[in-house]
């Protein structure tokens, strides 16, 4: 039944090329003395015509190809764009549904996954796609392509390389934080500010002066105020033992709630509860500028002989690293920001710079889950290392297959 | 010279005098606009908040999901589920007040551990496609100009001087070295592009004062 | 003390007043500097000037009155742009005082003569979506539906009911994404998210302190191109042959950068040859 339909389709458009041809005909030869022929005639139309599910995406999308109408770029060389035509059946009301211009010869027709869109492309419904090759004003159309409906994809190609990359980091840090639990001690190279701490603090001590821990602009959530947590914990301890008061203004209210946890916790381990004072460790305002103005007020009233600066700096890094400066204190920096960096190694005694932020308080924590995945970071960059050497190589000498595997699809 | 008839901008004209005092030492001037400003900016900030979070968010897509339940009965007002999961939101914000009170503010550390678990997972794909994969893709290049070369070579030494595991000794640390270099002309270059940004800023301070306040400009 | 001793130890206040005189004294002249297009710049520019009149562009700006100086040119100037090419602009900010900004920057522009005799219409030319808490996740959600992440506009009209906004879904409905940014949330979280998830063509203009950083990204696929600072500024303002605000203060600002770069020769003068001083 279906394919006597189809075929009766395709006669009758068969007798439609055909009076088309008749009426060009007529055209042709009425104009052809006054005119370029090539204004006159439509394009040929385009050929295979294939329909199908866009690959790698939730579905509610076909993609649609043909190979280009042999009046496109040659011939009469007068396509000017081809219209794509959707229909749910073979001779049904075809509807446009976008176009692209000569010399390409895919259309993604890009559904709404929601019913209620009038765009809605439904997944597993069949459609019917017709190209028209059209000059200025004249058009010829494809034959009608088979079937084909959308569907989603589980597994989505283009983006191996991550999976790859994901599972590659994961095990890396798995297997090194599991070392690291059973005892294994792994080496880090000693970081300058990290050895400066505990002189920075005993100064403070000898002086009588307090020490300011600023966290910057960070959240709770940014892994360079986590990291700074870590190193506020030992510096806190330290500074219960000289019994050496600790000011921290904050910028953010939650990051002000872990720092009040992270100090208390560190005086206890240190003995000294009765040293902690929560209202040193106060928030101030979430306004950056405000802050720093604030931040500059405490340094230059309070005379702090010590300042850190650990975790996410912005605009403020330079104003307060030079306030601290004018007012004599010794100064410990570090961030991820790097735009930042340049001013903290300007301004500050000692600078952990990116990631020797991360490395810093894994040094300082000692914690098997911080070393472990500081190591399995040092794999990965490896790897990284590894594949760079190889790559630039294989690019040099044209392994192109080599490059391909970093390819990603989104 | 025709200075502005607007009180606002004479009170913001003198406020950046009193900020641009610091330059010449701490001062009560200064210590009167710096105190306005923290406290200006922290009611601000918590107004913002709350009228654009608080209200929007959390009473308004709860109060919608009451609004379905009530009128449209039972079986649709619970199965919006879209606008009842706000109240997961709002118990874990709720949690966070908890802290206030000492005896059982360590249920707090469970909205913590919440924003902190999510963001780091919701992060880890995203950093490794734009800003790792992304960027060794980019970084394989053909050998073949004295650009491609210095990219190629100088993302290879940065790697080295963050390897944490190795001591920086001989032929590590000299490439090590090399890493440090780079990493020194590239916070050369960002710290021109910064002294640019922070002269645009005074620019355009300096055009406040002489031009909208003074009225000296033109 | 010698010399270079005393340069060493200069007051810092005398520094200050070079500097603020190098920078006011220019204002009050009118001279303009020659400002040279980058490619960078020029990227945005052409982007923008090859859409189709209707077409639909999208301005996040993520920053607040402490970038004005900076970004607010490039709001200016772009807006300016978008409106005499007859492009649809859809506005908002993923920073509380961003759509605030941006109708600063509609005020400006819109009694601009050139645009006020298009006579264009809220809600059909240009929207303000306004603000909505949640940075990057925002854009992940105006991926998947703009009306999800927006339900009103900034005057608390529903997007429904917007003319502008009723055939636009996501990020497939819009031509061009430019980003004002000074900081977290900013360009970088349009990259992530826009661009590399989306494929979103994305633009950018950003404080020269954090422009630098977004340079591994230009290209096709991430940014196509990028505004930094002031400088960018002006040039977009060159190219679209409407010199304004940011080509005026070009002047000062290079006149202050000779000045910077003086005293930081004359500082490492200084620097070396105490230095050597100390060790003979």
């Amino acid at each position: 039944m279906r394919v006597e339909k189809e075929k009766m389709v395709l006669d009758r458009g068969f007798s439609y090329l055909l009076l088309l041809a008749f009426f060009f005909l007529i055209l042709f030869s009425t104009n052809s003395f006054a005119q370029d022929p090539s204004d006159t005639l439509a394009p040929e139309s385009v050929t295979n015509v294939d329909a199908f599910d866009t690959p790698n995406d939730n579905g509610h999308s076909i993609t649609v190809s043909w190979e280009l109408s042999s009046d496109d770029g040659a011939g009469k060389n007068n396509v000017v764009v081809y219209e794509v035509y959707r229909s749910d059946s073979p001779e049904g009301k075809f509807e446009k549904r976008g176009m692209v211009p000569a010399g390409e010869n895919t259309f993604e027709d890009q559904g709404a996954k929601e019913k209620d869109n009038a765009n809605y492309l439904p997944s597993h419904k069949n459609f019917y796609y017709r190209v028209r090759a059209k000059s200025d004003g004249l058009f010829s159309d494809s034959e009608i392509s088979l079937p084909a409906y959308a569907y989603g994809q589980w597994y989505h190609t283009g983006k191996t390389p991550v999976l790859v990359a994901v599972i590659l980091f994961s095990v890396f840090a798995i297997t090194f934080i599991t070392l690291a639990r059973k005892g294994k001690l792994f080496y880090i190279r000693p970081l300058a500010g990290i050895e400066a701490v505990d002189d920075a603090i005993g100064r403070a001590t000898e002086m009588g002066k307090p020490i300011l821990y600023i966290f910057g602009l960070g959240t709770a959530d940014m892994i360079a105020t986590i990291a700074s947590f870590t190193i506020l914990s030992r510096v806190a301890k330290k500074t219960a033992e000289y019994q050496t008061p600790i000011l921290i203004p904050c910028y953010d209210s939650v990051v002000m709630a872990v720092a009040q946890e992270t100090v208390r916790a560190a005086y206890l381990e240190a003995g000294r509860p009765d040293m902690y004072k929560e209202e040193n460790i106060f928030f101030l305002t979430s306004m950056q500028f405000a802050y720093v103005a604030g931040v500059n007020g405490i340094m230059l009233r309070e005379k702090p002989a010590t300042n850190f600066y650990l975790g996410k700096f912005y605009a403020e890094s330079l104003i307060l690293a030079e306030t601290g400066s004018i007012a004599g204190s010794i100064q410990i920096s570090g961030t991820d920001e790097i735009a930042q960096i340049p001013f903290f190694v300007a301004a500050t005694d000692y600078t952990l710079i990116g990631e020797e932020l991360y490395a810093a308080s894994a040094y300082l924590g000692r914690e098997p889950v911080l070393l472990g995945t500081l190591k399995g970071q040092d794999w990965g960059k490896a790897v990284v290392i590894f594949s760079l050497i190889l790559g630039a190589l294989a690019a040099s000498f044209g392994f192109q297959f080599f490059i391909n595997l970093f390819r990603i699809q989104l | 010279m025709h200075p502005s008839p607007d009180i606002g901008i004479w009170i913001g004209g003198l406020l950046t005098l009193g900020i641009f005092s610091f330059l010449y030492g701490d001062n009560p001037y200064y210590k009167f606009c710096e105190a306005l400003f923290v406290g200006v900016s922290a009611g601000h900030w918590f107004i913002t908040l709350f009228w654009t979070v608080f209200i929007p968010k959390l009473l308004g897509n709860i109060g919608i999901a009451i609004h379905t339940f009530r009128t449209e009965g039972f079986a649709a007002g619970m199965s919006d589920y879209m606008h009842w999961s706000y109240i997961f939101g709002g118990i874990l914000g709720f949690l966070m007040i908890l802290r206030l009170f000492p005896k059982i503010g360590w249920i707090s550390r469970w909205s913590l551990a919440f924003v902190v678990g999510t963001t780091a997972g919701y992060y880890f794909i995203n950093y490794l496609v734009s800003n790792g994969l992304m960027q060794i893709q980019k970084t394989i290049l053909p050998l073949t100009s004295v650009g491609n070369i210095i990219l190629v070579v100088g993302t290879f030494c940065g790697l080295i001087y963050f390897f944490f595991s190795k001591e920086h000794k001989g032929a590590f640390g000299g490439l090590a070295r090399v890493g440090i270099w780079f990493l020194m002309i590239t916070f050369g270059a960002s710290f021109g592009y910064t002294v640019m940004s922070r002269m645009s800023l005074l620019i355009g301070r300096m055009d406040y004062i002489f031009g909208i306040w003074l009225g000296m400009i033109r | 003390m010698g010399f270079f001793e005393r340069l060493l130890k200069i007051d810092r206040r005398i520094i200050f007043t070079f500097i603020a005189v190098a920078i006011a004294l220019p204002l009050f002249f009118n001279v303009s500097m020659y400002v040279e297009t980058t490619s960078e710049v020029v990227g945005i520019f052409s982007a923008v000037d090859s859409l189709s009149p209707g077409s639909k562009v999208l301005i996040s700006f993520d920053y607040d009155p402490g970038s004005m100086p900076e970004l607010q040119p490039m709001a200016e100037s772009f807006l300016r742009h978008c409106f005499s090419r007859d492009l649809k602009v859809i506005l908002m900010g993923l920073w509380p005082q961003g759509p605030l900004q941006a109708n600063w920057a509609l005020d400006v522009i819109l009694n601009d003569p050139d645009i006020k005799v298009k006579n264009l219409k809220y809600g059909v030319d240009y929207v303000n979506l306004g603000y909505t808490a949640g940075n990057e996740v925002v854009i992940q959600r105006m991926g998947s539906d703009i009306h999800a992440a927006f339900p009103v506009d900034y005057y608390g009209t529903s997007l429904d009911e917007i003319p502008l906004m009723r055939g636009v879904r996501n990020f497939n409905n819009i031509d061009f994404v430019y980003n004002l940014s000074a900081g977290y949330p900013g360009t970088m979280e349009w990259v992530q998210f826009a661009a590399d998830r989306f494929h979103a063509r994305l633009g950018a203009g950003n404080t020269a302190v954090q422009a630098p950083l977004m340079y591994p990204y230009l290209g096709k696929k991430q940014l196509v191109g990028i505004l930094g600072g002031m400088k960018g500024a002006a040039e977009y303002e060159v190219l679209a042959q409407r010199p304004a605000r940011a080509v005026r203060y070009m002047f000062g600002q290079g006149i202050s950068h000779a000045v910077v770069i003086f005293f930081v020769i004359i500082g490492n003068l200084a620097f070396f040859a105490t230095r050597k001083k100390k060790e003979s």
